[in-house]
């Protein structure tokens, strides 16, 4: 009786394991190769989402795929790249921390035959990367320029955080708001100073400022990181009724901000957009297709109290 | 002997270092020209596209005549048959041509009455200050993946901006009376399906009284 129930239990074992493993591998198919995503930071949620997003979306075309994070070190992104290249990575999703110091990086993986795929920040080569898809940050801050005229008025005095300076959108940023603000001579700009992109910096400049031009209208930030920098130390000085605060990339936070009147703008990026078609061209380059554009522009839209329902959650609702 | 391999082994590195050299010595003065050579000039360039390229290439833009009713008929179609898309976003660009008679002007805009005998506006020239990449994109003679560096590309149409508004916009303005019937080419940018395109808002490239 005792052996029976023991053929009994050791039979149901072996049948739950055969079934076990095979619906496992069922579930999970075999990987088709790695893909890397090298992000400039994982410190600003907007990079986080750009990551995140990039890396499931390879998953979910069949790959294996990990996130480095460069830390804005082009040190740390050329380790990165001797690490996956040497790893055997099939393709490359990669935020370049410089534009002309991570050239040499893809650079290095175009040479082992590994597809580098440049998303939101661009590296200033056009015979490196297979493909970089670009916010049009130049148009984005263009219309926020015209957005800044009508709310603020054409005349006072108003600060600008730039981002990193080694960065083309930190210029194509600023330049695009300048190209529209700069033909109003009554608009001064008092003061222009780096937050490298970073929401702790973006407070420290934002106080510094205050205390030497306490008169300031708004303050137009590189991102929204900084933005969201600039209006704690605002808040902190009392004057966040005062000071009109304009950012861009179109982080949550920001956009609740503007739906809450206390932020006046942003420029909404498509980080998930960008993270997701850089993953599919990596896999139609992997199934054979070659022939990309070298630089594919991501228009940016302007989000105001107008318009703030229609965003929301790094993208359009 | 000895002297003699010594002078023999300097000569060998002397040469070896004369055919490969360190470094270069190159005057202050050089060096700044060249530099400023390989510096992309976003006015030289804007000035020969205005020049040489962009007058060419008006015969393509699309008839005013014929994209206004092919828009009003089927706007999907219409996208389909005569614009222009950059990228990944849900922007277009329409490249046309045309002429109607002013039915107004203001230092912003003059609106145009392109069918005849028409009194609503159906294109308006914008003739204030020019923002953006409107005439730089729509045309289609211009793209990103020609500039490596997205600065030098953003440059040409603040410098093409710069050319409408200092080249076409003074003469516009002094032509433009009501009733006065005005040539035109230009770009019109559209932002999403849910844009008005009524009227039709170009930036001009030619605008002159016929």
């Amino acid at each position: 009786m005792k052996t029976h129930w023991l053929k009994l239990v050791l039979a149901t074992v072996v049948a739950t394991a055969a079934m076990l493993f095979t619906q496992t591998s069922f579930a999970q198919p075999a990987s088709k190769g790695k893909i890397a995503v090298v992000v400039s930071t994982l410190n600003n949620p907007w990079f986080v989402v750009l990551g995140e997003t990039a890396k499931a979306r390879a998953i979910e075309l069949g790959y294996e795929a990990t996130i480095f994070d460069s830390q804005n070190d082009t040190a740390k992104e050329a380790s990165h790249f001797e690490n996956l290249i040497a790893g055997g990575y099939k393709a490359v999703l990669f935020n370049p921390t410089d534009a002309n110091g991570s050239i040499a990086n893809v650079m290095k993986a175009k040479a082992a035959g590994v597809p580098v795929f440049c998303i939101d920040r661009e590296i200033n080569s056009t015979n490196a990367a297979t493909a970089q898809m670009l916010s049009d940050s130049y148009s984005g801050c263009v219309k926020l320029g015209q957005y800044f005229v009508k709310t603020v008025g054409k005349e006072g005095e108003y600060a600008e955080l730039l981002g990193i300076v080694g960065d083309n959108n930190t210029w194509n940023r600023s330049k695009g708001f300048h190209s529209v603000v700069d033909r109003y001579p009554g608009l001064k700009m008092v003061a222009q100073q780096s937050g490298e992109f970073d929401r702790a910096k973006g407070l420290e400049v934002m106080e510094s400022i205050l205390q030497a031009h306490p008169n300031i209208k708004a303050v137009f930030c590189g991102n929204d990181a900084m933005a969201l920098g600039a209006y704690q130390a605002l808040v902190t000085a009392g004057k966040a009724d005062a000071v009109k605060v304009f950012g861009f990339d179109g982080a949550d936070d920001a956009v609740k901000l503007i739906a809450e009147g206390k932020m006046t703008a942003t420029g909404m990026q498509f980080p998930k957009l960008m993270a997701r078609q850089s993953a599919e061209y990596a896999d139609e380059y992997i199934k054979g297709k070659r022939d990309f554009p070298q630089k594919i522009p991501v228009p940016v839209e302007l989000v105001t109290k107008d318009n703030v329902g229609k965003y929301g959650d790094y993208g359009k609702k | 002997m000895r002297a003699v391999r010594w002078l023999i082994a300097f000569l060998v590195v002397a040469g070896v270092f004369w055919r490969f050299p360190l470094f270069h010595i190159v005057p202050l003065k050089q060096a700044t020209a060249e530099k400023v050579a390989a510096t992309f000039n976003a006015v030289q360039f804007a000035d020969a596209f205005w020049t040489d390229q962009l007058p060419p290439s008006l015969d393509k833009a699309v008839k005013v005549e014929v994209l206004l009713p092919a828009i009003q008929a089927d706007r999907a179609a219409a996208r389909k048959k005569y614009a222009r898309s950059i990228g990944l976003g849900e922007s277009y660009f329409y490249f046309v041509s045309g002429s109607g008679r002013v039915l107004s002007a203001s230092d912003d805009e003059v609106s145009l009455a392109v069918t005849e005998g028409g009194t609503n506006a159906e294109v308006v020239l914008e003739a204030g200050l020019i923002f953006g990449n409107t005439l730089r994109d729509g045309t289609g003679l211009l793209s990103a993946s020609d500039y490596p560096n997205s600065q030098d590309f953003n440059d040409i149409s603040a410098e093409l901006n710069h050319i409408v508004e200092t080249r076409v916009l003074p003469k516009l303005h002094e032509q433009a009376k009501v009733g006065a019937k005005i040539s035109f080419a230009g770009c019109a940018e559209v932002a999403d399906e849910a844009s008005d395109l009524s009227p039709l808002k170009v930036v001009p490239i030619r605008a002159e009284v016929q």
